[in-house]
């Protein structure tokens, strides 16, 4: 698994699918594929932030799930936004969603084969 | 030489930039422009350009002032060579985008933006731009807003792509991103 992060706007997905060379058909946007779905190929999880939020509203466990879905499908490349560098949210869910997005992350980075940060289109391995 | 600094609020991009413009100048005779965005009339705004004109005092700068339509300031110019400080984008584009208290479509702000810039670029020996990241919070803001966020986003990423140098100032100290 390859983690992708940076800011909103910064064309991480267009970075992703340049440098793997990958189409739009390897994209799944602020979803999970289902088991089974995807063998063998590789996959792009964009927005995977958005994954996070949604599954919180559901009351969902997106720490466990994840982990589970890297199991089944470990070729895949997460994007995600960064979304923790501003003032913490006066609204509780908010800040939940900051802090464990933050969370999961920092646990996906740890068990990532490579991590980049892209900034205005340009990736930085940082790990 | 273009370059292109970036950073969150306050992270030393400005004076970094100052530093680089004096740098691209030692040993020329080239001048020195800054090429001022803002057009805030308010106490806060004031106290910031207050702030950046003592800054750059003795550095030798000329400013230009050119919130919109930024290369018109070469027409502000003398002849030989010059050397560009752009401060800053993100006053750059809302000027453009919000003029008159309208919200003006993301992609025409965007072409022109980047199609000034490079117009600017052409008449200069150096230009060094500063940008601004205001790309990481998390917030899902009301629709202007984030059609702002988007456009600073296009724009950026076409400058960095066509700049010699970006730097990101992090608490004053600045990495080299390309």
């Amino acid at each position: 698994m390859k983690l992708v992060i940076g800011g909103c706007a910064q064309g991480k997905l267009t970075y992703v699918l340049h440098k793997y060379r990958l189409g739009e058909d390897a994209v799944w946007d602020g979803c999970l594929p289902a088991s089974g779905e995807v063998c063998g190929k590789t996959v792009v999880i964009h927005q995977f932030h958005l994954w996070v939020r949604r599954r919180l509203l559901e009351n969902g466990r997106p720490e466990e799930e994840i982990l589970e879905f890297l199991k089944e499908c470990p070729d895949c490349v997460l994007i995600s936004d960064e979304i923790g560098n501003g003032i913490v949210p006066i609204d509780a869910g908010e800040r939940e969603y900051r802090e464990r997005t933050g969370r999961i992350l920092i646990r996906l980075a740890e068990q990532a084969e490579e991590v980049e940060r892209v900034i205005c289109g340009i990736g930085q391995k940082i790990k | 030489m273009t370059e292109l600094i970036l950073g969150g609020s306050a992270s030393g991009k400005s004076f970094y930039a100052e530093q680089e413009v004096l740098r691209l100048a030692a040993g020329t005779d080239a001048g020195k422009y800054y090429l001022a965005t803002m057009q805030d009339k308010s106490a806060e705004g004031q106290r910031r350009i207050s702030r950046h004109k003592g800054m750059r005092a003795g550095k030798g700068f000329w400013t230009v002032e050119q919130p919109v339509d930024i290369h018109l300031a070469l027409e502000k110019m003398a002849g030989g060579g010059r050397i560009a400080l752009l401060e800053c984008i993100s006053n750059l584009t809302a000027n453009e985008m919000f003029a008159g208290g309208r919200c003006l479509p993301e992609k025409n702000v965007a072409e022109k933006i980047i199609r000034d810039i490079g117009a600017l670029g052409e008449g200069l020996t150096h230009l060094v731009m500063v940008g601004c990241n205001v790309f990481e919070d998390g917030t899902v803001y009301d629709g202007a807003t984030m059609a702002f966020i988007r456009v600073m986003g296009r724009i950026h990423r076409e400058l960095a792509a066509s700049a010699d140098r970006v730097v990101e100032l992090a608490a004053g100290i600045p990495i080299l991103v390309k």
